[in-house]
């Protein structure tokens, strides 16, 4: 769920009828869109008084704390759209499972923060990949990071240009959709099968390009414009600050919501009971002995859970599994290491670690909250990633000068806003690899800043105009893509970010080892996860195999740690001047 | 040969590190522990609720979650020092050669 697909779920059935977000959800997108614009070209006046690479890609190292807060591991908004289904879902038992965060603001900046800040100061490193580059004085190193970064991030973020437009359709007055989930396939128009009778590809693709839902094309290209342009005209802190104003917006929704909601079931408690009470009744109403309806309720008052197949939630071993995934899956994403590199000074990344404690407290507490309210107000919802929506409009249904629809619309375009800042931030990663990291270091080390300036614009438009037309016929199973990616992200950069900071014995060749041996054990893992579901016969269900029961993570970061290890000591200890310049006092 | 002193930032970045390490296993020990003592396999009827929160929910997590705030505050503002980062260098040479190659050149 790191970086999730985010999906549409399909229209409400006629059993969930509810008040609908009317106008409001449009208003505020079409308000959030004209806020990203705005602060793009507030970026690139920043911008335009530096030098180009640093202060584009890197905003000349200004974050301040709350910039570094709320948006260098609170990445994703995906975290609050996939999570909430699942609180509703599974009760109390998701709590333990998204416990771990009480210690991410620690993780996030207490472990490689300090040094990363550092060493990219000490080596000029702008990129991740310029770091160990730096580090080891090994063009290899940074090469594969680069590689390794552009080939990952960008699966990721074509996927997201697809939850970009379905938002955008679904914000449509009238569509009777209100939410996106991370599980459900899309189907904007039914999928044209290429024809094997033998007629041309040109009728094919006039047959498929009647079956694309034209509102879902006209969401695509806004959604393209809008976050390629202010990206592109605002570089980092366009995205940066977009981001922080989605968090933010993000804050002000939840905390409007958890005081309705208690206030709607005159407590915590009270809702509580009733939501217990009311997942046994509805076992009964399904047909459940009394027996089997109460260990249904105690499931979901109770651990480990139980999933819809009837495996458990939250085993032991994935309770632990989860305590290490949420703190260290992202600690050492390329664009959280990015912008830990331009926080101002070491002030800002302590602030950082409180500001960021108080906002996850508040997000997340709430949010629970909300979702058991959810369950004792309205325990039979058909699509539980609608929780969110709907509970903003039943709460805020009748309140007087259509106040209730600017609330719920607020609540509707967060996601949007989380989507736009994810795809931001990726498109620079991304860009940042191609035009520093392979053009600058390798092709052309003497273009000018002219010259870069224009290709990194060439190349923010290439990659907008490759993810629109891959969306045009969005690509079916696309999820797979993405947890394979996500997964072989987050195991390839930990332990060699770790190495890279604290271990003078560190090779270049060992830092390859590690995030190949993590991208492939992760790899590993998720295939062997889809074999499985195919031969179930249910592919788009399938999930990376949890070997002895424990997140495939473990497993990548474990092989990613022996791998570094082994071929470090083995390889020819690094060169002691370059050691000596970021290990020892100057 | 004279030996250099670590970098005074490495040193704390590392103290600080190590104490993260073991807060987060300590956080973990605790919350999964006692979730899966008190909570697990538990008969929905036996629950009490502290503040609205079932008891395994409020002493396994809320309470693990409010302490772990107070650590980052007192971390944030007490323990973790404040150390000079260093000036802006110039960026390493942007061609292939690895600074081995370069210095021989000079």
């Amino acid at each position: 769920m790191l970086e999730p697909l985010l999906l549409l779920a399909q229209s409400a059935s006629a059993a969930d009828k509810l008040p609908s977000p009317g106008i409001g959800a449009l208003v505020a997108l079409i308000a959030f869109i004209a806020a990203s614009v705005w602060l793009g070209t507030i970026a690139q006046r920043v911008v335009e008084r530096s030098q180009f690479i640093k202060g584009y890609f890197q905003g000349n190292r200004g974050l301040g704390a709350w910039t570094i807060a709320l948006t260098a591991t609170v990445q994703s908004g995906g975290t609050f759209m996939g999570f909430p289904s699942l609180v509703y879902t599974h009760g109390w038992i998701v709590v333990l499972w998204i416990g771990s965060y009480m210690v991410v603001p620690l993780t996030g900046f207490g472990v490689i923060g300090k040094r990363i800040a550092q060493i990219s100061r000490r080596t000029g490193a702008v990129t991740m990949p310029d770091l160990f580059r730096a580090r080891y004085g090994s063009p290899a190193a940074g090469l594969v990071t680069s590689l390794l970064i552009i080939v990952f991030m960008t699966i990721m973020m074509f996927a997201q240009f697809k939850a970009g437009a379905i938002v955008m359709k679904i914000a449509w007055p009238g569509t009777g959709a209100l939410a996106i989930s991370e599980t459900v396939e899309p189907e904007p128009a039914a999928a044209a099968k290429p024809d094997a009778e033998g007629k041309g590809s040109g009728d094919w693709l006039k047959a498929k390009w009647k079956e694309v839902d034209k509102v879902y094309l006209i969401g695509l290209a806004i959604f393209a414009l809008t976050v390629v342009g202010y990206t592109l005209i605002g570089g980092f802190l366009a995205a940066v600050w977009t981001d922080l104003l989605q968090s933010v917006m993000m804050f002000i929704g939840v905390m409007i919501l958890v005081v309705l909601a208690l206030v709607a079931t005159r407590g915590l408690e009270p809702a509580a009971r009733k939501a217990v009470e009311n997942v046994e009744r509805l076992a009964l109403e399904k047909g459940k002995s009394p027996a089997e309806a109460h260990a249904i309720a105690s499931q979901y008052a109770a651990g480990p859970g139980l999933r819809a197949d009837g495996t458990l939630f939250l085993p032991l071993t994935m309770a632990f599994s989860f305590f290490c995934f949420w703190p260290y899956a992202g600690m050492a994403s390329p664009a959280s290491v990015v912008r830990i590199m331009a926080c101002k000074d070491t002030r800002v990344l302590r602030q950082s670690i409180f500001l960021l404690a108080i906002y996850n407290m508040c997000i997340y507490l709430p949010l629970i909250m909300i979702c058991i309210c959810a369950k004792s107000m309205m325990p039979g919802l058909a699509k539980p990633d609608e929780v969110i929506p709907r509970m903003a409009l039943v709460l805020t249904e009748g309140f007087p000068l259509g106040l209730g629809s600017w609330v719920s619309g607020i609540i509707l375009a967060a996601p949007f806003g989380a989507i736009m800042a994810t795809v931001s931030s990726y498109l620079l990663v991304i860009a940042s690899g191609l035009v520093r990291d392979v053009y600058q270091r390798f092709i052309s080390p003497a273009a000018t800043e002219h010259e870069l300036r224009r290709l990194t614009y060439v190349v923010m438009i290439a990659i907008g105009a490759i993810a629109v037309a891959l969306n045009v016929f969005p690509v079916k199973h696309l999820q797979t893509f993405v947890v394979f990616s996500s997964g072989c992200a987050a195991s390839a950069f930990l332990m060699p970010t770790i190495m890279m900071c604290y271990w003078r014995r560190a090779t270049a060749a060992g830092t390859i080892a590690a995030m190949l041996a993590g991208a492939a054990a992760s790899s590993a893992l998720t295939l062997t996860g889809l074999v499985i579901a195919i031969q179930k016969g249910k592919p788009s269900d399938f999930h990376a195999y949890e070997l002895l029961g424990f997140e495939p993570l473990l497993w990548g970061l474990s092989s990613s740690l022996v791998a570094g290890i082994l071929v470090s000591l083995i390889t020819r200890p690094p060169d002691e001047k370059l050691v000596s310049k970021l290990f020892d006092a100057a | 040969m004279k030996v250099r002193p670590e970098d005074p930032v490495l040193t704390s970045s590392r103290r600080e590190a190590l104490l993260v390490f073991v807060i987060w296993l300590l956080a973990a020990s605790y919350s999964v522990g006692v979730c899966y003592a008190w909570g697990y396999e538990r008969d929905a009827a036996t629950l009490t609720y502290v503040l609205g929160f079932p008891d395994w929910i409020f002493w396994g997590v809320v309470v693990p979650w409010s302490g772990c705030t107070l650590i980052c505050f007192v971390m944030a503002n007490f323990v973790i020092a404040d150390d000079d980062l260093g000036e802006e260098q110039a960026e390493t040479s942007l061609d292939a050669a690895s600074p081995a190659q370069e210095a021989k050149r000079a």
